[in-house]
């Protein structure tokens, strides 16, 4: 990163294209008509309403943020902005809200909280930032609105049942390439219309990065020859492992997965998914075994705290599974799918919670360790079923009737 | 209270009661005569007698009061060598009660600890070594640092004789008026493997069925208890149905919750009933092998037992 402080202060007049051309009025949103009437429609009834926080979901660059400011201006409200990591801690939290909720604005009393990327706040490793932010949403006398990039995802589960949902749509290409032709016309520049279209597909949507690509090109002396800078674009999963498994081995995918926003031991689930879906024969087996070398490396950074090997585990699952179809592409659409194994061991370990809780109580009568119980279950089974046993292990009818079940 | 849990029941007591490891308990009974003894570790086979004999001599040494002085841990079941810590250091905390001036916490299947957490036992063992003895269990002594080993008095249990596990369980089939010849309790002993305990839980599961115990009960029950299905998993594979093998291999694991070793040990054992080449039987058991190592070694088992049975598939292809 640059120094942003080191700035030339000749440049201090200068706004970038995103920041000029960002709207002020509701009017001058693309492409959310659904969305703002709802919004408008929901602080028109605001207190009176089901749900006491909106939560808009949308990719990033579709104009969520934007959406709020507009929304604080047109109503006239004072905006108070929160991200994520406010929320770490309690006491953090509340010192941050303070000034809103006790001083009361000058000229009126209208606030609105927003609460921005909240589906960095509830993952699994903010369960108390969680559990701050609904609270916050329950007591707070002023409407808070959260967005997020995914409002399926499993990140925001929790936040969802708190929050009225609105989705942003999907901003077309050719809606991407009217707003960029508008600002250029106002700017007095021109592109190529190639360049143009190349712009506003490889947005796909993100109005954010459409604007900053244009303004960059457009700053060329020769605008036809602006390449699109793809280095930072995050890759999504299914794309990434379509190209793993589609395209010809190359050493540029060594670095796809850094692309992925996700971690390295999730994507390893999707490709273990998902290597049936378009391998077989000695191809299947090949590409497993190399997954297998990723997952046994995986396992020796763990134990011996060696990040070095890090570089195998990436090697062995993105190249390596790759090449396991040997020097050639895959032609066609494969249905890929989201990993299902995770789910399944929790199902499973729901289905049979209760055969853990007997087992915890058969094992403390019987010095046996609970595991091992577990793993002799049908063995013990049939005279788990006596009453007498059952009586003398304390178990509850629930567990009882799991049992009897069998 | 007596357990209606036979192996609680009819668990041995005293010294003159356990079957067989007559050398270890004229040891122990040594060692508790004197009122002291040292860490001490059992290594053996599940099922010979080590947490009965933990059990024994906490009673021999604190008498009635061995509830107060004996703690039981397991190190498979604790979730980290932390929760295990803490527990220790709440139980030391407080003195002996009567006339022995320690503690004894037994600590199970204490293998299942990885070398790192072993090496943070070894410190709780030292600060504790004033108030508390350790007994501790395990399959394979090879699994402990050594560094614990030298701070214990070693003491390997042999699997049980076959004739004492069956005179055993004669003598809990007579108590409990179950009617049983020697043929099917040859048959219990043969499905526990040797596992005395196991054995005592399957005559007591093949009771709950019917008191008059055949061959026949015994091996009905058996055929619920063992994972055949691992078998159909192999079978899907050799027929080149990969994803149909993957979805079984994870159905078993999790209904049965067998672990990725206990799989890959029926695999290996199956192998031999394939009807495939013998070198190509012999290629895959060098592959089990190696997979073996792997998830011992700590890899995810189910990504490695993938890998697995796609080398079945390929040798269903006949390559």
């Amino acid at each position: 990163m640059t120094s942003v402080d080191s700035k030339p202060s000749t440049v201090n007049n200068y706004q970038t294209w995103v920041a000029k051309y960002r709207p002020k009025k509701f009017e001058d949103i693309i492409g959310q008509d659904e969305a703002i009437e709802k919004i408008k429609t929901y602080f028109e009834k605001f207190p009176k309403v089901k749900k006491k926080a909106l939560l808009l979901g949308g990719s990033p660059g579709i104009g969520k943020t934007t959406l709020v400011e507009v929304l604080a201006n047109e109503i006239k409200a004072e905006l108070f902005e929160l991200n994520a990591s406010d929320f770490r801690n309690k006491a953090q939290m509340q010192e941050k809200l303070k000034p809103v909720l006790e001083q009361t604005s000058l000229f009126n009393n209208k606030k609105l909280i927003l609460i921005d990327e909240a589906d960095g706040v509830s993952g699994t490793k903010d369960r108390g930032g969680l559990s701050e932010l609904t609270s916050l949403i329950e007591n707070s006398p002023f409407p808070i609105i959260c967005t997020a990039n995914d409002v399926w995802g499993k990140k925001v589960s929790g936040l969802k049942k708190k929050c009225e949902i609105i989705e942003l749509k999907e901003i077309s290409p050719s809606q991407t390439k009217d707003l960029l032709k508008k600002i250029l016309e106002l700017e007095g520049k021109e592109v190529t219309l190639g360049v143009l279209n190349k712009i506003a597909i490889h947005a796909k949507g993100d109005l954010r990065s459409a604007i900053n690509d244009l303004e960059a090109a457009s700053s060329l002396e020769h605008p036809e020859d602006f390449e699109i800078d793809s280095r930072n674009k995050k890759e999504d999963i299914f794309n990434a492992i379509k190209i793993i498994f589609q395209e010809k081995a190359n050493p540029k995918m060594l670095g796809l997965y850094d692309k992925v926003d996700m971690p390295l031991d999730e994507i390893m689930l999707w490709i273990e998914e998902n290597i049936p879906k378009v391998y077989s024969g000695e191809e299947l087996v090949r590409a497993y075994q190399r997954l297998a070398n990723a997952d046994l490396f995986k396992g020796r950074i763990y134990k011996q705290q060696y990040w070095r090997f890090l570089v195998y585990e990436n090697i062995f699952s993105s190249y390596g599974i790759s090449a396991a179809k040997g020097d050639t592409e895959k032609k066609g659409l494969f249905k890929y799918e989201r990993p299902g194994r995770v789910l399944k061991i929790w199902l499973n370990n729901v289905k049979h919670a209760k055969r853990k809780s007997i087992a915890i109580k058969f094992s403390k009568q019987t010095h046996v360790g609970m595991k091992r119980i577990m793993k002799e279950w049908k063995e013990v089974l049939p005279f788990l079923k006596n009453p007498k046993i059952q009586e003398e292990l304390k178990l509850e009818a629930d567990e009882i009737a799991y049992i009897m079940k069998y | 209270m007596t357990s209606e849990i036979w192996t609680e029941k009819y668990r041995p007591k005293t010294y003159n009661e356990v079957a067989g490891q007559e050398d270890i308990v004229k040891r122990l009974e040594g060692l508790t005569n004197s009122m002291n003894i040292p860490h001490i570790m059992f290594a053996g086979p599940a099922g010979t007698g080590k947490s009965t004999l933990a059990l024994i001599v906490v009673k021999e040494l604190f008498g009635e009061t061995w509830r107060d002085n004996y703690l039981e841990l397991n190190a498979s079941d604790e979730r980290g060598i932390n929760i295990v810590r803490e527990k220790v250091k709440d139980f030391a905390r407080t003195k002996a009660l009567g006339n022995v001036p320690f503690k004894v916490i037994f600590l199970d299947e204490a293998d299942a600890l990885t070398p790192e957490a072993q090496q943070a036992l070894r410190r709780t063992m030292e600060n504790y070594a004033s108030t508390c003895r350790f007994i501790m269990s395990c399959n394979y002594s090879s699994k402990i640092i050594d560094p614990i080993q030298s701070r214990c008095a070693i003491f390997r249990f042999k699997l049980l004789e076959k004739k004492d596990v069956i005179k055993y369980l004669g003598t809990i089939a007579k108590k409990e008026e179950l009617e049983i010849n020697e043929e099917a309790l040859a048959a219990i002993y043969e499905g526990s493997e040797g596992d005395c305990r196991r054995s005592v839980n399957l005559l007591q599961s093949t009771a709950a069925v019917s008191p008059k115990i055949t061959v026949d009960l015994v091996a009905t029950i058996l055929s619920n208890v063992k994972p055949k299905d691992i078998k159909i998993v192999l079978e899907y594979a050799l027929a080149g149905d990969f994803e149909g093998a993957k979805n079984k291999l994870l159905d078993v694991m999790l209904k049965e919750s067998i672990s990725g070793q206990d799989v890959i040990k029926s695999m290996q054992k199956e192998i031999w009933n394939l009807t495939i080449e013998p070198e190509i039987k012999v290629r895959l058991t060098e592959k089990t092998g190696e997979i073996e190592f792997r998830i011992v070694e700590g890899s995810d088992p189910f990504v490695q037992l993938q890998s697995l049975i796609a080398s079945f598939v390929l040798a269903g292809l006949g390559k």
